[in-house]
């Protein structure tokens, strides 16, 4: 790729994902207000991210007593760079596709384990103790969505051979993952609540904490770091919808259309979990997974081997 | 750049960070159904300050920290229905309104005016200082104690200790409240933490303040002295307090207790991470009617077919007989299978033929069950009641348990709680103390436990 298309590719990537976010803060508020019972006013919700945004800009950056003060501006650059690495790897029609690479199932699962990383500084650094126990929390937790969120990718890229993107999409042509591996689309969602620290698995961020990692953290840092979560929310449901859901296959429509609409059903999915499902304890969370969600997701991968098996004779 | 960020700012709702005093009531969950404020978890993400009702001693210390945590700018509200204030009022530039239908357009109106910089930012009302000298002797707190036991600005390094998985791990020990959004107001905890688990768990000692000596008065109108129980979790305007010693209508106090364990509802399904949800039932709350019945049902169903819900809730803090039957009534108690309820004894609910609302399990589940319950219930006996008042004995049955002159109706919860934390989660618990309802505590109550008052 010429110096130019990187750079094309990298504005499209952030483009895309800051859009994206931008969609997703909309959809959460039309959510949550339609399970409050208030009247909903899509149109109205428009505005209402621009006007936190501006609102939330407004302020002053405060610091704490001794943070870390260089871990603690890396964490939401960090986080918005996953989420932006892991989005690129997810194809938006047959070509359309920023991170082109032979294994970007890879690259996507790399990128989403590094989330960890982002979220545990952003509640080490203010050395505060909620935002520390939030830190504590993501690390405790983080094996038990990583490695379904792990396992269900590999079988879903059995039947393609391949661990590229684009083949796992190719391969759904005559019957998608969703219907052929049903574990899996259910197995990815779940962990990908808590990947994005979201609704019943926002147990980081939670209100039992008053926010917890981020509870300290104002101004354009409060912006950023709510930015780059949606935009985990928007990547983990793009490589979703193009694992498990065909990508941009579909009828009639416009491939980019499809990749689209689909990415838009699983962002409602993953969002209206939030307004529904109540948190997790931590604990229980994490046994659930060790003796549920991870014994699930290795049936999954066994039965598409298997399915693999068969295929090949 | 400011103008156009300060224009576009003025659509969104003006975030408050709300702190509860004596006699707030339920002016703080009535907010939350104004689409033009937000009450924040964090006063990092407030615009402004908000005070309810009445704060003195410690308390008012503590708001002037919190007041210093928002990020400038950033201004004061005060609602002061009694026109009360103190010579130890933090805040110099406060804006104080005594109509609660003035809360929300103040807080607007004063986010607005410094955001278009017509208003100056409220100055900090602390000095900015370390919070307590140096005492380590190296530069990293080393020395003191030990090598590593040195106490560098007051604060003791983490420590290790056997978890309970026979590990080593860090402890760190963390004073939580008196304004930590999930807890009640006034509630101060010492905990020592492993990871999220509670290793210890203690109620400290009250600072010596002169709120005692305020002249305040109890729900009778009797003066109160200082550290006496009845100075916690009072509203004088509630109709319970009025119900102490002269008849109400039944129909009111039955509303009125429908009203608060529906309000408690709605935090505890915002604490559970069910906000959205949780406004629906502050919604069904504060218009709440003779024919709501059929819509707390609505709810209920909704609440039990909840499975996230029941798995938070679950043999999560449990409160044994034994020790519910050391708490003088009320429904906490009534989850553990304790019959006891002022109301039986009344004449005149007696007429109504009430039958006490009672659950067994005593876990928070159970505790939200009863009150759901104990709500449905309360609608059905305001309809009932018809023009039937309250026969006053001294002793009225609080939504948070029997209220007299000598006894608060949350009197014996905060006692239980060392006990109960213990060993838990930190959402665990936070769980189970929203679960207990103990309502706004001045300092007092630590007397309270301290004099060794409850099981």
């Amino acid at each position: 790729m010429s110096a130019l298309g990187v750079i094309v590719a990298v504005v499209s990537v952030a483009a895309a994902a800051a859009f994206g976010a931008y969609i997703a803060a909309w959809v959460d508020i039309v959510l949550a207000r339609a399970v409050a019972g208030v009247p909903v006013r899509p149109l109205d919700a428009l505005i209402a991210p621009v006007s936190w945004g501006a609102a939330v800009a407004l302020k002053a950056r405060t610091t704490t007593e001794r943070p870390d003060g260089e871990t603690w501006a890396l964490a939401p650059a960090l986080l918005a760079a996953l989420a932006a690495v892991g989005l690129a790897a997810a194809p938006l029609a047959p070509g359309l596709l920023a991170a082109d690479v032979a294994s970007g199932i890879v690259l996507f699962g790399a990128a989403m384990a590094l989330v960890v990383v982002a979220v545990f500084l952003q509640g080490w650094s203010p050395n505060s103790p909620l935002p520390m126990i939030g830190g504590y929390r993501f690390i405790a937790e983080g094996l038990s969505y990583e490695i379904p969120l792990a396992v269900v990718l590999i079988a879903a890229a059995l039947p393609a051979r391949s661990l590229a993107i684009a083949p796992i999409v190719v391969s759904q042509e005559n019957l998608w993952n969703v219907i052929r591996q049903p574990l899996g689309l259910p197995l990815y969602l779940m962990a990908a609540l808590g990947l994005a620290f979201w609704g019943p698995l926002a147990l980081p961020e939670g209100v039992d904490l008053a926010g917890g990692s981020s509870l300290e953290i104002s101004g354009v840092s409060r912006i950023l770091w709510r930015v780059a979560q949606l935009m985990v929310l928007v990547a983990v449901s793009a490589m979703g919808a193009a694992v498990f859901l065909g990508g941009w296959l579909g009828p009639l429509l416009p491939g980019a259309a499809w990749m689209i609409a689909k990415t838009l059903v699983l962002l409602v999915l993953l969002i209206g979990a939030r307004h529904l499902v109540a948190r997790v304890p931590t604990e229980r969370y994490v046994i659930a997974s060790w003796a549920i969600l991870i014994p699930l997701s290795l049936l999954d991968v066994f039965i598409a081997g298997i399915q693999a098996l068969v295929a090949a004779r | 750049m400011t103008s156009t960020l300060a224009r576009l700012a003025s659509g969104a709702p003006s975030r408050c960070f709300a702190l509860a005093g004596a006699g707030a009531g339920d002016v703080g969950p009535w907010l939350r159904l104004d689409p033009s404020v937000a009450i924040v978890d964090s006063p990092r993400a407030a615009d402004v300050l908000l005070v309810l009702g009445r704060l003195e001693g410690e308390m008012l210390h503590a708001a002037a920290a919190v007041h210093d945590a928002i990020p400038p700018p950033r201004g004061v509200v005060v609602w002061s229905p009694d026109g009360w204030s103190s010579r130890r009022w933090p805040f110099v530039d406060a804006v104080t309104v005594r109509d609660a239908s003035e809360i929300a357009p103040a807080c607007r109106r004063l986010r607005d005016d410094l955001f278009r910089r017509r208003l100056a930012s409220s100055p900090d009302a602390l000095p900015d200082l370390d919070p307590a000298p140096w005492r380590g002797v190296g530069p990293f707190g080393q020395g003191g104690a030990g090598m590593t036991g040195g106490v560098p600005y007051g604060r003791p390094l983490a420590g290790r200790a056997d978890d309970r998985d026979g590990l080593r791990l860090d402890q760190i020990l963390v004073r939580v409240g008196p304004f930590l959004p999930p807890f009640p107001p006034g509630l101060l905890l010492d905990v020592r933490l492993q990871g999220d688990v509670i290793q210890e768990a203690t109620i400290p000692a009250p600072i010596a303040d002169d709120a005692g000596a305020s002249g305040r008065e109890g729900p009778s109108g009797a003066p109160v002295p200082h550290g006496h129980p009845a100075r916690l979790a009072v509203a004088a305007d509630s109709p319970f307090t009025t119900a102490l010693t002269r008849p109400v209508p039944i129909a009111e106090l039955e509303l009125a207790r429908a009203r608060h364990h529906l309000a408690w509802l709605a935090e505890a399904l915002r604490v559970s991470g069910l906000e959205a949800y949780g406004l629906r039932a502050l919604k069904l709350a504060f218009g709440l009617d003779l024919e709501s019945a059929e819509s707390i049902d609505a709810l209920d169903r909704w609440l039990r077919r909840n499975v996230s819900l029941r798995w938070g809730t679950n043999r999560v803090g449990v409160v044994t007989r034994a020790q519910a039957e050391g708490l003088p009534g009320g429904p906490v108690a009534r989850a553990s299978g304790d019959d006891r309820d002022a109301r039986s004894l009344d004449p005149a609910y007696q007429r109504l033929g009430f039958e006490p609302v009672v659950r067994g399990g005593g876990d928070a589940l159970a505790r939200w069950r009863l009150r759901v319950a104990e709500a449905r219930q309360s609608v059905q006996l305001a309809k009932r009641s018809r023009t039937s008042e309250s026969t006053p004995s001294g002793v009225i049955e609080d939504p948070r348990g029997p209220l007299s002159d000598d006894v608060p109706p949350s009197a014996g919860l905060v006692a239980l709680l060392p006990a109960l934390l213990v060993g838990m989660e930190w959402g665990d618990a936070v769980t189970t103390v929203v679960s207990l309802d103990i309502g706004v505590i001045d300092p007092a109550v630590r007397e309270v436990t301290s004099e060794g008052t409850g099981p």
